[in-house]
């Protein structure tokens, strides 16, 4: 029985991936033709300038082959776009393989793909024909049935050939799918040696990231640091060498002078313990992100409700970071929102961390603005997570971040 | 003594205003940012600004480029110049338009009230004030191409305080020698500059710029 389930599941999976590859089939078909048709006109001399055009959208069809199958299965990784100028374009080793791949989607894709969606329509047709067989003419049954269906036992021997179509989906659909995505998989990946120099690209670009976020995130502490202890302190310092010097002339505003200086020094320790605590909030270690994220929602100025559901603790990195667009966005929401209620939600489903933020205020949030909301998704992208803004003028304002847990 | 403050830091300004004030000076107006201080300086034509290096918008140098703005207006204004941290790139742009009325100190020596006053009132007079910090800092970054390497360690001593506005008096004292022998090496030191003996404070000014200029 699972064995069935399995199968079943698999045929609905390829008969999507069909379906889809079918999608880029037709891209590439009319991809091909306007090529061929740049390639005639180049021939007379007049479509060279329309080439690089052409190619340009050759590298756009394949590089969304490539995101399918990267959805799929081992990703394909993209080789960005085509290079400036058609002279570099044509050397260009990706584009060549592009060029061969394109007739082979084109046409092979596209009659796997009409086969692979026809077939279990075929059998939904032929399963039901029983229900519908009066209504016809008895030698309009549909596909290649070629008895006379006048009688109940005819129609049902139609439906017994739909199920026959159904086995061959289950059977056949998968294999469809893979075939129909072997022509990407093996020309559209980087030819051998340049996929290594293209994956230290985007290793190196991450971890870019990351260190930029790194360098975003110590410029917030210098900043909190210099604006808020180092100042209290320098002003402590000025009040005590203030009390100092009237202590001999006038004692009372020496001791008034004092209470200032105290006063100072406390705020320093306040705002001290706000920087130590927006480092790495010992909280995290203590109570795990439900209990840092309650924490963080009682002292939020907005009515806020959250839901945690997280089994298990992810990595400390992304509970950080989960933690960091928590707060962020409340104290965005509270700035900025004018709301009345804000709801957190945080769930792990299998590897990946949803954070989930909505407020009912008036919207029209803008990440070019300064809010934090840059930093937010800097952050965000360091740990190669995503993030989704949706803020309409009039609100609500809501923003989804998915982070990997990395455990 | 009629003085203006720039402080983005409520607290500070105010503590300040309370030292200057309690000291018997008059603090004509305060200002949280480069535009009101500048309204400020135009309103009140003070003989002193003091400023805040870092204020709003951006947080980086928009007190020097203030003060520089408010010195254009107000030739002959004197500004002393506070700083969370020493970097010299500010006090190059604050001195490259001559030292004379110009002072640039760490905040943390307005709490060492007498030296804090002594500074403020030598800029005042049109002297310079120029923070130990800062001026060690240039020292360290001396590069051996230069005239000043041809300083013996006791002249640079004297140039050292000479760039933090001292006089020669002062000199004598911190260094422990006699006000003589201050004399002799500053003579040294302007020979050795090239610094032709005209008019003794514009010379004592320029070899406290080329102090700062490399």
């Amino acid at each position: 029985m699972t064995w069935v389930r399995k199968r079943f599941r698999a045929s609905v999976g390829a008969l999507e991936h069909v379906v889809g590859g079918l999608g880029t089939a037709v891209l590439a078909l009319g991809t091909l033709f306007w090529l061929v048709i740049v390639a005639i006109l180049s021939l007379v001399g007049i479509g060279l300038p329309a080439a690089h055009d052409a190619l340009r959208a050759l590298r756009s069809v394949a590089d969304r082959e490539r995101g399918r199958l990267t959805r799929w299965g081992p990703p394909v990784l993209e080789p960005g776009p085509v290079p400036a100028g058609l002279k570099a374009t044509i050397k260009d080793p990706f584009v060549h393989r592009e060029l061969v791949w394109l007739p082979l989607h084109a046409v092979g894709g596209f009659l796997l793909g009409v086969f692979g969606l026809t077939i279990p329509l075929y059998a939904l047709q032929d399963i039901t024909f029983p229900l519908y067989y009066r209504l016809l003419p008895p030698d309009a049954a549909p596909g290649i049935v070629w008895w006379r269906t006048e009688s109940m036992p005819d129609a049902l021997l139609v439906a017994l050939l739909g199920l026959g179509w159904v086995v061959v989906a289950i059977l056949a659909g998968p294999m469809f799918a893979r075939i129909q995505a072997a022509s990407g998989r093996w020309l559209l990946s980087p030819p051998p040696g340049i996929d290594l120099s293209m994956r230290v690209a985007e290793l190196t670009a991450t971890r870019a990231a990351a260190l930029d976020a790194h360098a975003v995130e110590l410029r917030r502490i210098e900043r909190s640091l210099h604006d808020g202890t180092q100042n209290r302190l320098v002003a402590v310092n000025v009040l005590l060498g203030a009390a100092r010097r009237a202590l001999q002339r006038d004692p009372v505003l020496a001791d008034e002078i004092l209470g200032r200086a105290q006063d100072a020094a406390e705020q320093a320790l306040a705002e001290l313990r706000t920087v130590v605590r927006g480092i790495l909030p010992p909280v995290l270690d203590d109570r795990g992100l439900s209990g840092a994220l309650d924490g963080l929602a009682a002292n939020c100025a907005v009515p806020c409700r959250v839901e945690v559901d997280v089994q298990s603790r992810c990595a400390a990195s992304v509970e950080a970071t989960a933690y960091f667009v928590v707060a962020e966005s409340l104290t965005n929401v509270v700035k900025h929102s004018g709301a009345t209620g804000v709801t957190v939600s945080v769930r792990r489903e299998r590897d990946r961390l949803h954070v989930d933020i909505e407020d009912d205020g008036r919207g029209g949030a803008d990440e070019g603005q300064g809010s934090g909301l840059a930093g937010i998704r800097r952050r965000v992208e360091a740990l190669d997570g995503r993030l989704t803004l949706t803020s309409p003028p009039g609100g609500p304002t809501r923003m989804l971040v998915e982070l990997p847990c990395g455990l | 003594m009629r003085i203006v403050i720039a402080e983005d830091d409520a607290l500070l300004r105010e503590g300040l205003a309370l030292l200057l004030r309690a000291e018997g000076l008059e603090v004509v107006a305060t200002a949280g940012n480069p535009g009101d201080f500048l309204v400020a300086i135009d309103a009140h034509q003070p003989d002193v600004a003091i400023v805040d290096v870092r204020m709003p918008p951006t947080h980086t140098d928009e007190g020097i480029v203030a003060a520089v703005e408010a010195r254009r207006r107000q030739p002959g204004l004197a500004v002393l110049v506070l700083s969370a941290y020493v970097e010299q790139a500010f006090a190059n742009e604050l001195f490259s338009v001559g030292a004379t009325g110009l002072g640039y100190l760490l905040k943390e020596r307005v709490g060492r009230v007498e030296e804090f006053l002594a500074a403020l009132h030598r800029v005042a007079g049109g002297g310079t004030a120029i923070d130990p910090e800062v001026v060690g800092q240039l020292l360290a970054r001396t590069r051996p191409d230069t005239e000043l390497s041809e300083l013996s360690p006791r002249e640079l001593g004297v140039l050292e305080l000479m760039a933090e506005g001292l006089g020669n008096t002062a000199i004598a004292e911190r260094l422990f020698v006699t006000e003589g022998a201050v004399h002799k090496h500053i003579r040294n030191i302007f020979a050795k500059l090239h610094l032709s003996p005209d008019d003794q404070a514009d010379r004592r000014v320029t070899a406290v710029l080329r102090y700062l200029e490399k």
